[in-house]
């Protein structure tokens, strides 16, 4: 187990290391979000300033401790989302107050970029008439509609319950969804009424009705980039640089991109690239890659998660079963340990992880570790109490010792179940291990995630479909595998000839 | 060879074995016989060290049993259960030789005791390349005698080994037990509720009721002078169903 973790922590080491030349600018799972870091990437390479972009990850908190931790330089944010759930100083209320603050913490941030994108209350437009809604006041009346708000709006410091509070709103009929399926929910009519980004693409393409904000209770959320004060080392110019972001972006020109990119099918890239051609008449180099070529990298960096993870958890989740399965007391402290860990939310996991491990692979490796153990630890216990006590009795009647009993009998009958529990580990890490795109460690997750964000099918059955049929393969490579490794005569059902 | 001193034994609370006490002579074979739950199985596991006295002690080839030496105490008595215990995953062969080669046998010296054991016990040596799925009941029972055998132990345990067998079969293996065991002359301690069993293998019978022996002495002796009605009443009990049967058939 100590040669288990040192290896792992060597893992972590190199890869950290690998990772440590570019510059690495982030984004969240948003398409304004993807299209400016990538803006700001393709801006530090027109400069012959290596980069990476870490497209899409997981949310807000997740992004600002990796800024914090040093596992990204630089990434686009909002003034309200800094001050009210990053740094949750209610007492800030200027941006030199805002930027001193940072300071203390070794981030940096630029001027506005100019235009504001802040929470909105959007509701369809025969709900507004319907019920006559002109302004967020107006729903105090109506507390049969339904609400549907991002996961993050939803306990944000500024977001609901504080709305709640602010308006006295009576509506209880509230649920948590993905931003992008809320759109999709409002036109479905599943939903009355949704929160949204003022710049979000979708308010013109539906018609949707904006309710005014007239108890002023949102924030400014005046786009920023913040980047570490360290990062002069390597960049001396990158106030100057970054600098020439500010003031630049209007209010229609970021909804123009926005909807771009998701009306239009046009990739961030492009959108990024169109962008930095006109105000800085610079031409970037746009890397596109074939389906083909993506489909292998996902492929691999799939691969990559799910037998490594699987593997590091059946070195672990072995041992401890039959540890488990020699004390029964024991046995249940480690079934509701690993059953504990099974039931942490995944983004909380990788959100926790993130000080000690960063963002990318191992974050997610340590995650689909951990989420692996419980069904193979489960079953290594119950194939070896499982077995008959008249075996039992036999085995310790012949005088043989306990490692030997374990090797040459216990473990033999318990294969069939110690292999079910691995299968079972490894389909189930299949499906998990899209999580990995939530944390910028690739794999399938990666289209599925840009595909629901883009509402784009073929890029999500991009991801998909390779997840399934892999699941399927790891289902049949494992069917094999018993064939194989149980004995002929575990596999013969009982003859009645006597 | 077996020495049983002022044994207690407690499962949840209850005594099911209250002080008793019993010399087993060599190369005889001793059959314990009694009515369900009246300890002869505790005290047979007792004897291997796969159940504990609460009190008392056990001694075998006049070595206290501890929970230090059962191991290799073990490795010299042999143990057949009522369904065999044959290991699934092994063929009856390694089945038989799988002690044999954990000690470092050589693979001749291995082929050949399967040989002689398959001749003792009349089972073909092919019939050993089975998995125990593949084998009827009285050859399962043969190859754990086998397997019990291999190392040629001073002492045999014997836990109702002809329990799980149709009469045919039940017959058939008693005798070749018999035979067995007067060839080899070993130490026998065997268990079961059938009193023709006992008749026919037991040089000496141990009654025994509640976790007491109620006597402990040849057939003949008990048949004659018992030292308790039970004692009278179980031997008789076993014969009825013949008597009614020969009744009929007159």
């Amino acid at each position: 187990m100590k040669y288990l973790f040192f290896l792992l922590t060597l893992l972590v080491i190199t890869l950290s290391s690998l990772q440590a030349q570019p510059v690495k600018v982030g984004s969240k799972k948003f398409t304004e979000s993807v299209i400016l870091g990538e803006a700001i990437t393709q801006n530090l390479r027109s400069d012959d300033i290596s980069a990476i972009h870490k497209d899409q990850l997981g949310g807000t908190r997740l992004l600002w401790n990796a800024l914090v931790q040093g596992e990204l330089d630089i990434y686009p944010d909002y003034t309200g989302t800094i001050i009210h759930e990053i740094l949750q100083e209610e007492t800030i209320n200027s941006t030199d107050e805002l930027r001193q603050a940072l300071g203390t913490m070794g981030i940096k941030m630029t001027a506005h970029l100019g235009f504001n994108n802040t929470y909105a209350i959007g509701v369809a437009p025969e709900t507004a008439r319907k019920y006559n809604l002109k302004s967020i006041s107006d729903l105090r009346g109506h507390d049969q509609l339904r609400f549907g708000f991002t996961n993050e709006f939803m306990d944000r410091e500024d977001g609901w319950p504080s709305l709640r509070d602010h308006y006295q709103l009576p509506q209880s009929n509230v649920r948590g969804l993905d931003h992008d399926l809320a759109y999709k929910g409002l036109e479905a009519g599943s939903i009355d009424l949704i929160d949204l980004y003022s710049t979000d693409a979708e308010i013109a393409y539906y018609q949707l009705a904006i309710l005014k904000d007239d108890l002023q209770h949102f924030p400014d959320y005046r786009a920023v980039i913040l980047y570490r004060a360290d990062l002069v080392e390597r960049i001396p110019n990158i106030d100057e640089f970054l600098g020439q972001f500010s003031g630049v972006i209007s209010e229609t020109q970021m909804i123009q991109m926005n909807s771009a990119v998701k009306l239009n099918g046009l990739p961030e890239a492009q959108v990024a690239q169109d962008f930095l051609q006109k105000h800085f008449n610079i031409s970037s180099r746009v890397e596109t890659s074939s389906r083909l070529t993506r489909l292998i990298d996902t492929t691999q960096e799939h691969l990559f998660l799910v037998i490594l993870s699987l593997s590091a958890a059946i070195l672990v989740a072995i041992p401890l079963g039959i540890w488990g399965a020699r004390n029964a007391s024991l046995g249940q402290v480690i079934l509701s340990t690993v059953g504990v860990i099974q039931t942490i939310p995944s983004l909380a996991l990788l959100v926790f992880m993130i000080p000690l491990l960063g963002i990318g692979g191992p974050p997610a490796l340590v995650a689909l570790f951990l989420y692996s153990l419980l069904p193979i630890v489960r079953n290594t216990i119950s194939g070896l109490t499982g077995i008959p006590l008249d075996i039992r009795e036999s085995a310790l009647a012949l005088g043989l010792p306990a490692s030997a009993r374990l090797k040459l009998i216990e473990l033999p009958l318990a294969t069939q179940s110690i292999l079910a529990g691995i299968k079972t580990s490894a389909v189930i890490n299949v499906g998990t291990a899209t999580l990995g795109a939530l944390i910028g460690a690739g794999g399938y997750g990666q289209p599925i995630l840009t595909g629901i964000r883009l509402d784009d099918t073929a890029l999500i059955l991009e991801g998909a479909i390779p997840a399934a049929a892999l699941a399927l393969l790891v289902q049949w490579g494992f069917d094999l595998a018993e064939r194989t490794l149980l004995s002929p005569g575990l596999q013969i059902t009982q003859e009645s000839s006597s | 060879m077996i020495k049983l001193d002022h044994i207690r034994k407690i499962f949840d609370g209850n005594e099911v074995i209250h002080d008793l006490s019993l010399d087993i002579p060599d190369q005889k074979t001793v059959v314990l016989i009694g009515p369900s739950g009246c300890g002869k199985s505790t005290l047979l596991r007792l004897m291997i060290g796969l159940l504990w006295p609460d009190k008392g002690s056990i001694s075998l080839f006049r070595k206290t049993l501890t929970r230090e030496n059962a191991e290799l105490l073990r490795q010299q008595v042999g143990f057949v259960l009522q369904d065999g215990g044959l290991f699934p995953h092994l063929t009856a062969a390694q089945n038989i030789s799988l002690m044999a080669k954990y000690l470092n046998r050589p693979i001749e010296w291995i082929e050949g005791r399967l040989i002689e054991l398959c001749e003792l016990t009349h089972l073909s040596r092919s019939i050993l390349d089975r998995y125990p799925r593949q084998l009827s009941g009285g050859q399962v029972q043969r190859v754990a005698l086998m397997r019990a055998l291999m190392l040629d132990p001073e002492i045999l345990f014997l836990d109702e080994p002809l329990g799980a067998l149709d009469p045919l079969h039940r017959v058939g293996l008693q005798e070749d037990m018999k035979a067995i065991f007067n060839r080899l002359g070993k130490t026998v301690v065997m268990v079961t509720h059938d009193m023709g069993e006992a008749a026919s293998l037991g040089d000496l019978i141990v009654m025994m009721r509640g976790g007491h022996i109620l006597q402990h002495d040849t057939l003949s002796n008990l048949s004659a002078n018992p030292s308790d009605p039970f004692v009278t009443e179980f031997i008789n009990a076993q014969r009825k169903p013949w008597r009614h049967l020969e009744d009929q058939i007159q």
